[in-house]
């Protein structure tokens, strides 16, 4: 009798229009978005050998590894443009210096703020708004739209009990609605690496990971849609309390939490860290000046180069004082700010769709970790940078005023780019993609188990009349 | 021999044994009704609008429990073995609504499958719909474009096929056309030669008295007159429908 409700849900759905018209935009959508994140991720790849091609040609010619410009870039990852996550909205190119703060620049919003006011097409998009109201749509009159119907009398008439009708409901409406959409799903994954993506295995179970966790949220929502469903008499009812609880779960509870946790935690800044590290530069620029004052050289010969190593002490002291109280007010702020990001996931942990997001950006390493993760990841290769300077040319650069010695009638031989060493970044592990987002697939776990179990006793007392 | 005498003998198929039921809001919907139906049997029961006639065809489907007695199909009752029950019966109702967006074989198949019939054949499916009178051309075309005499007829298929001892009819003739009301007529008929055991609820006084062999009255819940087609075929039906439905509300009264 399951199989028989089974096959009728399946095919109730599948033959309506509604399914028709909604399978067909989620496909386009679906494919478009393979199809367009692959094409993006190739050109912002070029983009970026170009960009690390150029930064190489910049060095032709010069003779003092302390004269260069050396940039380093964030290489644009395959998944990024599948789940944007953060990866658009922070900047992508740090100035490397040997000492001294580092800021990344040139964020993809940054260049093309177009893209900022309309956002790309993601599969994040695809999930958290058009596959979650597409379960809403189809699904809000499943129980009492088939009592309106008069279809629900007559299935009873028959030797039906009411677990095995809403457990075939239940599984019917999604094996009806995911498994098609899967066929656009493989397809994309086909076009990945045909258009030239490469996937390493890391990124193939990170994608798999993100459409489990999409398939999850989904579920959310029609678990939801059926407990709805079977706890109003009406269709009209039923509709429009799931459209309220579709609005605030996905456009307004994230967005409150957010600013909930703003009025609660206060952070500093920008603009107040940057002025007291401003003071601060002030004072030490002070200290540096009346310490130079102090510069007594001990020949006549080779006064510059004792001037650059005196200067390089009082840089490296310096720098030493700074990147202590730099570090001291960004580490005040960065805690004000993990308190508030804390309180704010949390709130926000209350919709779905903000678990959806956390778990799928955090599966295509797109996550609020990428911009802590360069950071650090460029601040290691900052302390290497500084090394391979020291070890060329004795000191090295960012700490402020150096004098640079050319000898009259000696010719200097070029550097030779190759030997600087590479900024290789590292994506997180799958690992630590998995612990991420494991919290957030237990919640939409739980959700699917709540509302699954609510629904399912609203059914067992709902009026068959 | 007279059917009644036969009957007699014949174990009942439908048995209303002091059926009540009370809803929540504490309106009494049926009051201590009780009656039986034979094999081959129709029984009409007449009533106006909140008589409890569709209450008794709820119980019977256990779309709801009585608050006390107890009411049987084939034996099994309906109240603690509802599932075994209505293996046993099928159910036509006021305006049948099947699935709008399945043909009318994609809904009997469904219908059927569900009524315990899995490997009934295509061309027995066909011969049916025809017997109720539905043309052929509709048999593969979606039920949303059905009127509402071509969706009883495939209501009324469901029920053959699922060849159950007993059927419940709900108001079947409402909204059927003079033709249409006819051919249903003739199909009951048919139904009744073949041993069924049917129950309808009607407002339909001159057809239940062309095709019931009984005809109760209901009224506020109570079953206020049975009487065997026999015994009132001289008398006026629609008089005697109203002088018990006037009877019970001065003695209400």
């Amino acid at each position: 009798m399951f199989k028989v409700m089974l096959k009728k849900e399946i095919l109730q759905i599948i033959s309506s229009n509604k399914f028709a018209i909604s399978f067909a935009v989620c496909s386009i959508l679906i494919l478009l978005t393979f199809f367009v994140g692959a094409n993006s991720y190739l050109l912002s790849r070029d983009q970026y050998e170009a960009a690390v091609q150029e930064n190489i040609r910049g060095m032709d010619g010069i003779t003092d590894w302390r004269m260069i410009n050396h940039r380093i870039f964030l290489p644009p990852q395959p998944l990024a443009a599948l789940v944007n996550g953060i990866s658009n909205d922070i900047g992508r190119n740090i100035n490397m210096e040997g000492m001294g703060e580092l800021r990344a620049h040139d964020s993809k919003y940054n260049e093309d703020p177009i893209y900022a006011a309309f956002r790309f097409l993601d599969l994040n998009f695809i999930f958290q708004i058009i596959l979650s109201l597409f379960a809403v749509l189809l699904l809000y009159n499943a129980i009492n739209g088939e009592k309106e119907l008069g279809t629900l009398r007559l299935t009873f008439s028959n030797s039906v009990s009411r677990s095995q009708y809403i457990l075939s409901k239940i599984v019917g409406s999604f094996s009806a609605i995911i498994i098609p959409l899967l066929i656009p799903i493989a397809i994309g994954f086909i076009l990945l690496p045909l258009m030239g993506v490469p996937m390493t295995s890391t990124d193939w179970i990170s994608l798999l990971g993100i459409i489990f966790s999409g398939v999850l949220y989904f579920s959310v929502f029609l678990t939801l849609s059926i407990f709805i469903s079977a706890s109003t008499a009406k269709s009209s009812t039923s509709f429009l309390v799931l459209l309220i609880v579709w609005i605030a779960s996905v456009i307004v509870i994230p967005r409150a939490s957010i600013l909930i946790s703003g009025r609660l935690v206060d952070v500093p800044s920008v603009d107040e860290i940057n002025s007291k590290k401003s003071h601060y530069m002030r004072q030490i620029s002070g200290e540096t000046l009346s310490a130079m004052g102090n510069f007594k050289p001990t020949s006549n010969n080779d006064i510059m180069r004792e001037f650059n190593e005196f200067m390089d002490e009082i840089n490296t002291e310096r720098d030493e004082k700074v990147t202590k109280f730099n570090s001291q007010v960004n580490q005040e702020r960065r805690n004000a700010q993990m308190e508030q990001e804390k309180l704010a996931l949390n709130l926000s942990r209350v919709s779905p769709a903000s678990s959806f997001y956390l778990i799928s950006s955090s599966f295509a390493g797109t996550s609020m970790e990428l911009e802590k993760n360069y950071h650090e990841q460029a601040k290691a290769y900052q302390k290497v940078f500084a090394d391979f300077q020291r070890e060329k040319e004795g000191m090295t650069t960012g700490g402020g005023m150096m004098f640079i010695v050319r000898k009259a009638g000696v010719e200097e031989n070029p550097i030779d780019p190759s030997e600087l060493p590479e900024f290789v970044f590292k994506p997180p592990s799958l690992e630590s993609r998995i612990n991420s987002a494991l919290p957030d697939l237990g919640i939409l776990f739980v959700y699917n188990f709540i509302f699954f179990l609510v629904g399912y006793v609203k059914f067992l007392k709902f009026d068959l009349r | 021999m007279d059917s009644n005498i036969e009957n007699n003998n014949k174990k009942p198929i439908l048995e209303a044994i002091n059926l009540s039921k009370r809803y929540e809001d504490n309106a009494l919907a049926l009051d201590n009704v009780s009656f039986t139906i034979h094999p081959g049997e129709i029984f009409a029961m007449l009533g106006g609008n909140g008589a409890g006639k569709t209450t008794t065809i709820n119980l019977f489907l256990n779309l709801i429990e009585p608050t006390s007695g107890d009411c049987k199909i084939d034996g099994v009752s309906c109240v603690s073995k509802p599932l075994e029950a209505k293996k046993k019966v099928a159910y036509v109702s006021e305006n049948v609504m099947l699935y709008p967006d399945f043909t009318a074989m994609q809904n009997l198949d469904f219908f059927i499958k569900l009524g315990g019939r899995m490997n009934l054949s295509k061309d027995e499916y066909k011969s049916v719909l025809k017997r109720v009178g539905l043309q052929e051309d509709a048999f593969n075309k979606k039920l949303k474009g059905f009127s509402k005499g071509m969706r009883q007829k495939c209501g009324i298929a469901i029920s053959i096929l699922k060849d159950a001892p007993a059927i419940l009819l709900d108001e079947p003739t409402s909204g059927l056309d003079p033709k249409a009301g006819a051919e249903f007529v003739n199909l009951l008929k048919e139904l009744k030669k073949e041993g069924k055991a049917i129950l309808m609820s009607t407002h339909d006084i001159f057809r239940a008295k062309d095709v019931a062999d009984t005809i109760g009255i209901m009224n506020k819940g109570q079953l206020v007159m049975k009487k065997k087609q026999s015994e009132i075929h001289n008398e006026d039906l629609e008089q005697l429908y109203i002088k018990y439905m006037a009877g019970y509300m001065e003695n209400a009264a």
